[in-house]
């Protein structure tokens, strides 16, 4: 996911479409993030990149919402509800994802290996 | 200072009112003359003006009244005082001539002709201003007249005071936008060639509108000596202030103009109420400013040492960021500032072109002059003369002025003893060491200990630990300090600040480390003078509380995730400096003495030699602890139970210091602060005392060898080097041998790949990491059959034939042949080798070299240690300059010597590994072989098991 400032950046992403579980009084999604530009980037185990500090998918719980949605584990998280999330401290991230008023969560992400899985987890969303 | 003289200054205030009356009379008889001129002008040129004039009453009102805001803001916002003042006097300038510039009618007035809308109304102000403007658009055909009149400043300097200035300044500057950019070319002016003015006018409108007070001791000091104290170009960082001020106000009324970015996050922060992060990031250009101004002071600190403060507020770049109005009191700078700002405000501005900046003896005189004010503000000059600039360091030495200021900071009024201080923090400061000598030789440090105990003000606190950490610097200096100073410094700074309390309250929760400027600096002091040998180490190690104090502040750092500051590293330096040798230096270390192995025998013979020794010498344990008994299997290691909780210097070995080294390890990203922490470890296993073994397996049982093992990855070559080097130390534990063997060693190997990468690609890592990762590689290759063969699996063969065969660097083409041959010692392994096609002669070139090596190996080390520490001081420095350019100039010089210092404690950590390295068998003997006792499977859990939680949240 490296790339060179002032090049257009590929990345083969998908649409992540998540709703929200009500669990009591909280919503979950079902999933955790790892990363941001706060973190060191050894918290990063998906990427090679030592100066990647998106924020990445590090587990996904059983049956939740997010596995239904199709994340992964690995997962980067591009965008969220058209946020750019490639640059926000983990705090930020987790706040966004976990803001109360939004029922449903449009995630943009990018597989580790999404050039060659790209299309077999397409995602509900698409 | 205001207080100090309070006589002197009511004279001399009601003078200057008297003069300023004066010149308020002059100042009107001109401006009626102005306006006269200005009516004919108009009525001259009137069909242009009128059509402009009609235009400024509809279109261009609302540009140029933002433009206003602005501007009005810049000089005002100081104090919305300073503006109201300013207004009415605009408005005398439109309407009427006698009006009296403080009546507030006037102002009504102007509202009601101006008949704005309600929404003006609110900010009566600006929109007097904004009238102002229109008017001056009208009056800016008089721009022949009005400009000439602005440059006609200096002619007619004795009269020009204030209030003609500012009707300058309002009449001139909110014109339009034409009279704007002229504006902001003038505050432009400061670096430009005629830095007199240019400040003035940022002056002006404040010293007017705000605070005739302050005038008064300072114009006393200038009346008395005569001399201006501005005059150097960076001392006016008023000059710019229109910039940075209108900086400050421009986000509340543009905010999401500038950037995408801007508006993004600050629609984020808008609805995100519980994201304090964003706060102070995206809250206002302005705060951001002052902030970004303490962050690169922070940072200059960080990288640079000792004492870039100073540096900080008087640099060129930032002088806007100077924010003399968001810090007035920081810093040395800030009390000259004032002394610039205000001295023209008060009524000399103007008339100072006469005037000469004095001379450097003259400056040295006055710290003579009876009257302390002038003593004061001769030392605030000082230190701003002295700023980044060693020739007037060295000719203040010269003559003779740093005993001068040694004897003011017994003077006893504040205000001086403060000056004094600063300026001397900055005399102090620079690669120059004979400075630090001299302040030294007149009394200096007791004199600033002195001074540090009676200080209740933080300012004068933070200028003393500043002036002592960059004396510390010096070597003959350091235990200097100590004698004189480590109790203080101890108790009134590190203890009070760390949150350590001796008899905590037991309702309380403990109390956390505060990271303030003077435990820095203290820190940064202690740090620095620990690494003066035996002696230093161990009167800091015994100075009652400062152990307990520096734990308990890293302990707090750690549990409030906070690991990255300065003040941190400084704390672990210190405690890695006072980990060196703790096995040789506490007193009572050899009651916990392990037996020296003797040098033939089998690692596992010696184990068994040390830990019965270990157990003998259980029953011989110090008093207050309780001989634990030393299970003999080592993977149930108990520690040794203690009945009183060990404090002082004792804490520094005690097994429960692993933990916390080991969180600072996973936790900071400060390279210094990892390379500490990893040195810490690295200096607490080495040795062959009891402690040292309860060391190594401590670390084994908290998970912290893949913490290191993952350092291995550090892109910093200095982390990389004292990771290796711990874990050659470590493995000195068997089991730690196998774990390290199996773990670390593709990182070890990959590590040799990079240093033969071409230098250009960055990855390259200096001579003596190179040569640590070998010699760590041969501890665990040796006597271990396992950790040879794990060695060929990571393809480290070639890579260490490669070496022995590329390397321009001798050390390291005999650290790795010295590996290869003790590959080769394994017959098992030769088949395997010589089927990859490896043949003896591989192995034998290296034992070539064996021959003068084997007296080589304890003399490598040997040769290690001193040119670490030369080759370290250029590495050191070009790499500072790297990572901190701003500071090119000065602070490099500290961090050399900081760095050297450090340095050569870690080249003393190094003889420490050579030390070790003796401990080790001979490297002759056969291995044991380890087969049944590799829990290999399990390993891989613990490994697994603790590499570091990725930081993550479930959402």
């Amino acid at each position: 996911m490296s790339y060179i400032p002032g090049q257009q950046v590929t990345a083969i992403v998908q649409r992540v479409e998540i709703h929200k579980l009500c669990r009591g009084e909280i919503l979950i999604l079902g999933f955790s993030i790892g990363g941001g530009i706060d973190q060191h980037h050894s918290q990063n185990p998906f990427s090679e990149d030592t100066t990647d500090k998106g924020i990445y998918v590090t587990r996904v719980s059983e049956g939740g919402p997010a596995e239904i949605s199709g994340l992964q584990i690995g997962d980067k998280i591009m965008q969220l509800n058209c946020w750019d999330m490639t640059m926000v401290t983990h705090d930020q991230a987790r706040k966004r994802l976990t803001k109360r008023s939004e029922e449903v969560v449009r995630l943009l992400v990018t597989a580790v290996s999404a050039e060659g899985c790209a299309a077999v987890h397409q995602s509900p969303g698409e | 200072m205001e207080d100090c003289d309070v006589h002197s200054a009511a004279s001399i205030l009601a003078s200057v009112k008297e003069q300023e009356a004066r010149f308020e009379r002059l100042t009107r008889a001109l401006e009626q003359e102005r306006r006269h001129v200005a009516l004919q002008l108009e009525c001259a040129q009137q069909p242009v003006v009128g059509s402009s004039g009609m235009v400024g009453n509809g279109q261009p009102v609302p540009m140029a009244w933002q433009q206003l805001v602005l501007q009005e803001q810049s000089p005002g916002s100081q104090a919305s005082l300073a503006t109201m003042p300013e207004a009415p006097e605009v408005l005398e300038e439109t309407v009427t001539v006698e009006e009296d510039p403080g009546t507030p009618t006037s102002h009504i007035s102007i509202i009601t002709s101006e008949d704005g809308t309600t929404r003006r109304t609110e900010t009566k102000v600006t929109k007097t201003v904004k009238t102002v403007t229109t008017r001056t658009v009208r009056q800016v055909p008089l721009g022949p007249d009005g400009l000439p009149l602005l440059d006609g400043g200096s002619p007619l300097g004795p009269f020009a005071d204030g209030p003609l200035d500012r009707h300058f300044l309002r009449g001139g500057g909110p014109a339009a936008t034409l009279s704007r950019a002229y504006l902001s070319s003038r505050s432009g002016f400061p670096e430009g060639p005629e830095p007199r003015d240019g400040p003035n006018y940022g002056s002006l409108s404040r010293g007017l509108g705000g605070r005739p007070p302050h005038a008064g001791p300072l114009s006393m000091g200038l009346g008395d000596g005569c001399f201006t104290l501005p005059g150097r170009r960076e001392a006016f960082p008023m000059g710019p202030e229109p910039g940075p001020t209108s900086g400050r106000s421009l986000p509340e009324r543009f905010q999401a103009e500038p950037y995408g970015l801007e508006d993004d996050t600050r629609s984020l922060a808008a609805d995100d109420e519980g994201a304090p992060d964003l706060e102070p990031e995206y809250g206002t250009v302005a705060r951001r400013r002052p902030e970004c101004g303490r962050g690169l002071r922070a940072r200059a600190y960080e990288d640079t040492a000792n004492d870039s403060g100073e540096l900080m507020e008087e640099r060129p770049p930032f002088p806007a960021a100077t924010a003399p109005l968001a810090q007035p009191e920081q810093g040395s700078l800030g009390s000259l500032d004032r002394v610039v700002r205000r001295s023209p405000s008060v009524d000399s501005a103007r008339k100072e072109p006469r005037w000469r900046d004095p001379e450097l003896p003259e400056v040295l005189a006055m710290l003579r002059h009876p009257v302390d004010p002038v003593k004061a503000n001769a030392a605030a000059y000082l230190q701003h003369l002295c700023f980044e600039n060693e020739g007037i360091k060295r000719r203040v030495r010269q003559l003779r002025g740093l005993p001068l200021l040694v004897a003011l900071l017994d003077h006893p009024r504040a205000e001086v003893r403060r000056r004094a201080c600063g300026a001397l923090r900055n005399l102090s400061y620079g690669r120059d060491t004979d400075n630090k000598a001299a302040i030294r030789d007149c009394g200096g440090v007791p004199a600033l200990v002195r001074l540090l105990r009676a200080a209740r003000d933080n300012e004068v606190r933070e200028l003393v630990t500043g002036t002592l950490w960059n004396l510390s610097s010096y070597e003959p200096l350091k235990m200097v300090i100590i004698d004189h100073g480590l109790q203080t410094l101890t108790h009134e700074v590190i203890v009070p600040h760390s949150g350590w309390e001796r008899e905590p309250n037991e309702d309380s929760k403990p109390r956390d480390a505060e990271w303030t400027t003077v435990f820095k600096n203290t820190s940064g002091c202690l740090r620095n003078v620990s690494s003066d040998g035996v002696e230093a180490r161990r009167r800091l190690r015994e100075c009652d509380g400062l152990v307990d104090a520096l734990l308990h502040a890293l302990q707090s750092a750690v549990g409030r995730k906070d690991t990255d500051n300065k003040s941190v590293e400084n704390c672990v330096c210190i405690m890695r400096n006072l980990s060196y040798h703790v096995h040789k230096e506490v007193p009572g270390a050899d009651r916990y003495q392990e037996a020296e192995p003797g040098p033939p025998g089998s690692a596992a013979g010696s184990q068994r030699r040390k830990r019965d020794d270990a157990s003998c010498f259980g029953g011989k344990k110090a008093k207050g602890k309780k001989g634990g008994e030393m299970d003999q299997n080592f993977d149930t290691l108990d520690l040794p139970k203690r009945t009183g909780a060990a404090e002082g210097f004792e804490l520094l070995y005690q097994p429960e210091v692993v933990r916390l080294y080991l969180s600072l390890l996973t936790e900071s990203r400060n390279f210094n602060t990892l390379e500490a922490a990893a040195g810490a470890l690295q200096n607490l296993s080495a040795g062959n005392w009891m402690w040292a073994t309860y060391i190594r397996a401590s670390v084994r049982k908290e998970r912290g060898l893949p913490v290191l093992v993952e350092l291995l990855q550090s892109e910093t070559d200095k982390v990389v080097r004292a990771v290796a080097i711990a874990l050659r130390n470590l493995s000195l534990d068997l089991r730690n041998k196998d774990l390290i063997g199996s773990y670390a060693m593709a990182e070890l190997v990959r590590n040799l790949r990079n240093a033969q990468a071409p230098a250009h690609l960055g990855a390259r890592l200096e001579e003596d990491t190179v040569v640590a990762i070998l010699n760590t590689i041969h501890e665990i290759v040796s006597d271990s059959l396992d950790n040879a063969r794990s060695l060929l699996q990571a393809q480290g063969v070639p890579t260490l034939v490669a070496l022995v065969a590329s390397s321009l660097s001798v050390r390291e083409a005999k650290a790795a042949s010295h590996v290869l041959q003790a590959v080769w010692s394994y017959k098992e392994l030769r088949g395997a080798l010589q089927r990859d096609g490896w043949t003896k002669a591989r192995f034998q070139s290296a034992s070539m070299a064996k021959g003068p090596k084997g007296a080589l190996s304890p003399g490598c080390f040997d040769d290690s240690t001193l040119p670490l520490v030369d080759k370290n001081l250029d590495g050191e420095k070009s790499a500072s300059r790297d990572v901190v350019p701003m500071d090119a100039l000065g602070p490099d010089g500290y961090t050399t010597l900081e760095r050297r210092e450090r340095r050569a404690l870690g080249s003393d950590s190094i003889g420490e590994a050579s030390e070790t390295e003796l401990l080790k068998p001979d490297p002759g003997r056969k291995a044991t072989p380890t087969g049944p006792s590799r829990p290999s499977v399990r390993l891989v859990d613990a490994v697994g098991d603790a590499k570091p939680q990725p930081v993550d949240s479930w959402v």
